[in-house]
């Protein structure tokens, strides 16, 4: 079977600027694929090219068999997208958005109505059906907006940024949703933030600066970029120390956020006690110190190190 | 495989046009916008705008004073056209009452009236305003025809008829009322301002959510998504060209002499015009308040001074005449005018149909070409 999105040094530039800049990857059928990137990484203009939205400067794309820049209406009726914003109808009913957007896709009649139902039901939307979309919260909003992203039972469906602005609980709930997709088939390719989401990917890129950097499933990634062990550091006068840190044998990467940091280590050379002993002996005692496998959190932090270290 | 393409892309369309429906259903404030302000808007110009000059302030100097001059005082001021506001005997002070606003016209009866009229050489001095150009024209042409049926009473049959005189009548509306003729300026310039609005205002706010971007995704088409969104438009667009006529023929009894097929497929021709210039607006400004502004100004300003609505095209300077040949308000106005008032069809109206049709054309070509490039 051939996979379901295909990209050859897929390229997009705006003037001068490079948004997407030759990238390729594939992702197979009934995949989960994750997309990680500060904002303005080239996430979302990834994903609009590959909807069919716009058209690459360079290279191409397959989508569900089809080449986004020579049949986009093809890809469209193949695909289900989900826009950044839940871009849904908020003054009209959950019902009339979803009847809207099955009609749209060229459904009606008695099949409409079954399949609207089908996914009130899924979506846990049915109580809510004829309420004004707008009046619920967010996290049904979005379950409003993913259930008309694929109504029409799509192969693929594009996911950009679903969980912004939604709280944990909602997230997780979500998720359970998007893998139960997955298992019926439907490829996703959804671009997040939050890293915790990204574990829950089959496989994961990571755009820098509008280049793929990384891609592998998360645990490869973390061997590849992250490895060893972090060390969290809590305490006054951190600073100074931090900075003598870098370079001691051991030490892989450090990295500081508010009044702490994370410390990697390679723990067959410097453990947890030892680096305490190490802060100690340089005034500096520690209020805290965990120690704990490498998240996805590093790997982006390793990736995007330099300009980008702090901001998140 | 035609007539599935046919199927879907019609189910497409009813789709856009359905859920358009909803969102004006539920912002009623629209609707009212939509037909209750050209009727508003249509009972307030017509009643207030008014180039009809009458019950006019006539100041009367009578130095005369014979039963032949108060005679005359009574036959002019006898009329709707002028109100006896101040007599005397003095010039100076007539003109006193002029100069004060008292009086837009002074009526001077010498000395020696009805002897000079007795030997046919009677005199009658009209003293008028001319601060305010039209009024003053407009009065000095009813003074003198009221004088001029009054002496030719005194002369009775003694007088032989002059040998040439010129009759004039006006046809299609023989009482010079403002009203004929304003109403069809009027539901032109009502219809661009809203049609154009609604619609700057409906698909910017697409934009602005973000919706546009949605839809886009799915198949629908672009020429899908702007048939769709005009429909409605189009058929509220409609309703209020009857809203309009009818408020016309009810309160200014405005006639319709001509052809409706005419007035019909005029109507849909310009709104199709105005909903398509709506829609290019909001297609490059994207943005609702600037949408607004751009379409305000875009259909108000051109369908009030170059329509003929208000200032005849024949009174424009030449290169304003020109211009305004681009303007589609102008030749609905027309249109309207030959159907209500002369009692014109098809046969007479057919280039304004045309301009009508071009500019629909030229407008949803722009829109829908605009509308083609992607999200960028």
């Amino acid at each position: 079977m051939s996979p379901a999105i295909e990209v050859e040094h897929l390229t997009r530039r705006f003037g001068a600027f490079t948004a997407v800049n030759d990238v390729s990857f594939s992702v197979g059928a009934g995949e989960i694929f994750g997309y990680l990137g500060a904002n303005g990484a080239g996430k979302s203009t990834t994903i609009r090219m590959l909807c069919g939205l716009l058209k690459p400067t360079g290279g191409h794309a397959r989508v569900a068999g089809h080449d986004v820049g020579h049949e986009p209406e093809r890809v469209k009726e193949r695909i289900g997208y989900m826009s950044q914003r839940f871009s849904l109808y908020l003054d009209l009913t959950v019902r009339a958005n979803l009847e809207f957007f099955a009609a749209a896709y060229g459904a009606h009649g008695r099949e409409l109505e079954r399949r609207i139902g089908e996914m009130l039901e899924r979506m846990q939307l049915t109580p809510v059906q004829d309420e004004v979309t707008g009046s619920l919260p967010g996290g049904m909003q979005q379950r409003v907006a993913l259930a008309s992203a694929v109504l029409h039972r799509p192969r693929i469906v594009f996911l950009d940024e679903p969980t912004a602005g939604v709280d944990p609980v909602q997230r997780r709930s979500f998720w359970a949703l998007i893998r139960e997709l997955a298992a019926g088939g439907t490829t996703v390719f959804v671009t997040t933030h939050y890293m915790d989401e990204a574990e829950y990917c089959a496989r994961i890129g990571i755009m820098v600066d509008g280049r793929l950097v990384a891609l592998d499933t998360p645990e490869g990634l973390k061997r590849t970029h992250a490895p060893g062990r972090v060390l969290e550091v809590r305490g006054p006068n951190l600073a100074p120390a931090l900075d003598a840190l870098r370079g001691e044998p051991g030490v892989l990467d450090v990295s500081r956020f508010g009044a702490g940091a994370t410390v990697r280590v390679d723990p067959e050379r410097l453990s947890g006690e030892a680096l305490g002993r190490w802060l100690r002996a340089r005034g500096v005692d520690p209020l805290e110190l965990e120690e704990s496998a490498p998240t996805l959190d590093d790997v982006f932090l390793a990736l995007t190190a330099g300009a980008q270290r702090g901001e998140d | 495989m035609d007539s599935t393409y046919a199927k879907r892309t019609v189910g497409r369309i009813l789709a856009m046009a359905g859920k358009e429906v909803l969102h004006i259903r539920r912002d009623v404030r629209t609707l009212y916008l939509a037909l209750a302000m050209p009727v508003l808007l249509l009972v307030l110009f017509g009643f207030g705008i008014s180039f009809d000059v009458d019950h006019l302030d006539l100041a009367v100097v009578d130095q005369d004073r014979t039963a032949l001059s108060r005679e005359l005082v009574r036959q002019v001021t006898a009329s709707e056209e002028f109100v006896l506001a101040w007599e005397g005997t003095s010039p100076e002070e007539a003109i006193r009452e002029l100069r004060r606003g008292h009086a837009v016209a002074v009526m001077v009866l010498p000395h020696g009236f009805s002897e000079d009229v007795a030997r046919g050489a009677g005199q009658v001095q009209l003293l008028m305003d001319g601060a305010d150009g039209n009024t003053a024209t407009q009065a000095l042409a009813k003074a003198q025809a009221l004088v001029d049926v009054a002496g030719r009473r005194f002369a009775g049959a003694t007088l032989p008829a002059p040998p040439l005189e010129v009759r004039v009548r006006t046809l299609f509306n023989p009482n010079g009322r403002s009203a004929l003729f304003l109403v069809p300026g009027l539901a032109a310039y009502l219809l661009a301002i809203v049609a154009v609005l609604i619609t700057a205002l409906t698909v910017a706010r697409e934009w602005e959510r973000g919706s546009m971007e949605q839809l886009f995704a799915t198949p629908v088409g672009r020429l899908e998504i702007v048939v769709g969104k005009l429909l409605p438009y189009l058929g509220i667009g409609l309703l209020q060209v009857l809203l309009v006529l009818t408020v016309g023929a009810w309160l200014f009894d405005v006639p319709v002499r001509g052809s409706l097929v005419a007035l019909g497929l005029g109507a849909l021709l310009f709104l199709v015009g105005m909903l398509g210039q709506g829609l290019l607006i909001s297609v490059i400004t994207r943005n609702q308040v600037v949408a607004t502004q751009v379409a305000t100004m875009s259909s108000m300003l051109p369908s009030m001074l170059l329509s003929g609505f208000i200032f005849p095209i024949e009174n424009l300077p030449p290169p304003l005449r020109v211009i305004s040949l681009l303007i589609p308000a102008r030749h609905f106005v027309t249109t309207l005018r030959g159907v209500l008032l002369r009692g014109n069809g098809l046969d007479v109206l057919w280039p304004q149909l045309v301009a009508l049709t071009l500019f629909a054309a030229l407008m949803l070509t722009l829109a829908t070409r605009r509308f083609q490039r992607r999200l960028d």
